[in-house]
């Protein structure tokens, strides 16, 4: 059956597609690190993008059309459109890469003792995150949030604590293929103590799934935390945040007036995107390594 | 009747963690701060007006007796009263969950057929220039938030171009129909009221789209990787040799294989569609299931709470139930 497939495809061929797919893969990265970098940078430099502050409010304008001294409109506050834009990306970003973070590293650890040590201690972890895992993520982000009231910090916690779970199955489920691997025993009977197994050998080499996962995970957060905002329980006006002005602008969609909702989503989009296309190349890369 | 017993098994396995999330619900709704008794009293009541209040809703007894009064009501099917309209949970529950099955299921379905026919009709010519396009299209939606997505299209076929109904209310109130399920198209149907349906399907157009691009990107993806992996695999380059004819492939080697699949990513994706909804009801004020939870999330009303996210997380679990039984039906090597 094996020479079937090497008939079909000889080394040659074999050789030039995945030098495609890598190609295409780094295509991926590097349009998606680019995104991300721009994005970053107007986040940076806001201040020198935009002659309005990110809650600046000009009396003399409430919901201006696009063009003057405004180059996005106003909205029904009087704030300038571009500047609260380019502003929110501080906020947007900033949540998202720390709450993704933070559910990297408590999922990371929770997974690592409990898949190493087993027991009870496993038994349990591994009940609470079914318990999680038997809701949709968006409802349990949204559920956290409104219990926990809204607030930078409260948000980060919310946005952490609905991801946690997921890393904490995945870096279980490699650290018990990992364990019974002779290295491991290796590791043991030199004298390694448990945590030097942990943390030198089974840790770097339970984080590979986590890299790709990471940057996806990331972009999913942004929505997540938008989301909640556009339902008034993230991040709420005046405070510059994409989510947020997407919520207050939609009431004038119905009239026509598009430039308070507009602009404020696309940045959201392209900037999720950047971190759509980056997963994307790197779980390429992964499988390409795998073949 | 192995499957009988699998079902059964499962369902067992179910009452731990219902159990969990029930106790999780009471427990966390109560510890977290928030008030539902001084939402629904004026700014001008006393201390009085609270504490009788809070005993007419048995918040006055000691956890555990609340605990034991709703475990016990749960047994019988009552799930308690709303502390903000007085009204029985259940039956508030009953008119809003037809509105947005509609919503789901309609979308779902939509989006289990397009992804199937692009996602093989992708894999089929992988990395040429249709199957990028379907690739791009799969990364856009899953990439964009769907509220503001459901906007632009209010704001496309409402505001610009006026071919849909505004974004507030699921059929035209002169259409007098006559509610029965709660899905109004389902039931515009049933009393063959003829414009009832044509103004209830135009109603539904834009936030089921909204839905479908949401729901579509992720099932495009996974349907277009498992028809690649059958694609490469060594049954199918043998089959191929033996010069079947290309219907048969398709439909007798590739689709089957490709389905089977299917059912648990359409559990996955309803589970997205059921959070998803809660943005899309609120952007076309859909009055439905979401809308309802919003509200007794926000409001702190306890029963509306605990009811809210028990039902959707047994929904949730049932679907992905249902879903490896179907997989063990299409699947013969499952062993269940």
């Amino acid at each position: 059956m094996a020479d079937l497939r090497a008939a079909g495809a000889t080394g040659a061929t074999a050789r030039v597609t995945r030098s495609r797919d890598d190609r295409f893969a780094r295509l991926l990265i590097i349009t998606g690190a680019a995104i991300l970098a721009v994005v970053a940078m107007a986040a940076l430099a806001a201040p020198l993008l935009s002659s309005w502050g990110a809650t600046e409010i000009d009396p003399a304008a409430t919901l201006a059309a696009p063009g003057g001294a405004h180059p996005l409109g106003t909205d029904t506050n009087g704030m300038d459109v571009w500047s609260r834009v380019l502003y929110a990306a501080r906020l947007d970003l900033g949540i998202a890469v720390a709450a993704v973070a933070l559910a990297v590293l408590v999922g990371t650890l929770l997974g690592l003792v409990a898949g190493y040590l087993g027991g009870w201690l496993d038994d349990v972890l591994m009940r609470v995150v079914d318990i999680f895992q038997a809701f949709p993520t968006f409802i349990l982000a949204l559920a956290v949030a409104a219990l926990l009231g809204n607030g930078t910090v409260n948000l980060i916690i919310t946005i952490a604590a609905v991801n946690a779970p997921a890393y904490a199955r995945l870096v279980r489920a490699e650290v018990r293929t990992q364990r019974e691997l002779p290295f491991v025993d290796a590791a043991v009977t030199s004298g390694a103590s448990t945590v030097g197994v942990l943390w030198r050998h089974l840790l770097p080499n339970s984080l590979t799934p986590v890299r790709v996962i990471a940057p996806l995970n990331c972009g999913w957060a942004m929505l997540t935390l938008a989301g909640l905002s556009f339902l008034g329980l993230g991040v709420s006006i005046p405070e510059a945040e994409w989510g947020a002005m997407i919520s207050l602008g939609a009431a004038d969609v119905v009239g026509g007036r598009w430039w308070t909702s507009v602009p404020p989503g696309l940045a959201l989009f392209v900037s999720v995107l950047g971190f759509s296309l980056l997963g994307e190349g790197l779980q390429e890369r992964a499988n390409a390594k795998r073949r | 009747m192995r499957i009988f017993r699998f079902v059964v098994r499962r369902l067992l396995q179910l009452i731990p963690v219902l159990l969990g999330v029930v106790v999780l619900t009471f427990l966390l709704v109560r510890v977290l701060p928030g008030d539902p008794i001084r939402s629904i009293l004026g700014q001008n009541a006393t201390e009085a007006d609270a504490a009788a209040a809070r005993a007419r809703f048995g918040l006055d007894q000691p956890l555990w007796r609340q605990f034991l009064d709703y475990l016990g009501g749960l047994v019988t099917g009552d799930f308690g009263t709303s502390i903000q309209s007085g009204a029985s949970v259940g039956g508030e529950m009953a008119l809003r969950i037809g509105p947005t099955l509609e919503l789901v299921v309609i979308a779902v379905s939509i989006a289990l057929v397009v992804a199937t026919v692009l996602g093989v009709w992708s894999a089929r010519r992988a990395n040429r220039l249709g199957d990028h396009g379907i690739r791009l299209f799969a990364l856009v939606g899953n990439s964009i938030p769907e509220f503001w997505l459901g906007l632009m299209l209010v704001l496309l076929g409402y505001s610009v171009l006026g071919w849909f109904p505004a974004p507030s209310g699921r059929v035209d109130p002169d259409a007098n129909l006559t509610p029965i399920t709660g899905a109004d198209l389902v039931d515009a149907v049933l009393t063959a009221n003829g414009p009832a349906i044509s103004s209830a399907a135009a109603h539904l157009v834009l936030p089921v789209l909204t839905l479908v691009v949401g729901v579509v990107a992720p099932l495009l993806r996974s349907v277009r990787a498992s028809a690649l992996e059958v694609l490469n695999s060594e049954a199918y380059a043998a089959a191929a040799a033996h010069g079947l004819p290309p219907r048969t492939l398709l439909h007798g080697y590739l689709m089957r294989s490709t389905l089977v699949r299917l059912p648990a990513l359409a559990a996955l994706v309803f589970g997205t569609a059921i959070g998803s909804t809660v943005l899309v009801e609120y952007v076309y004020s859909w009055q439905g299931f979401g809308q309802w939870a919003l509200r007794g999330l926000l409001y702190r009303d306890y029963p509306v709470v605990q009811a809210s996210v028990l039902v959707i997380a047994l929904c949730y679990v049932l679907v992905f139930l249902i879903a490896d039984v179907v997989h063990a039906i299409l699947d013969p090597r499952v062993r269940i």
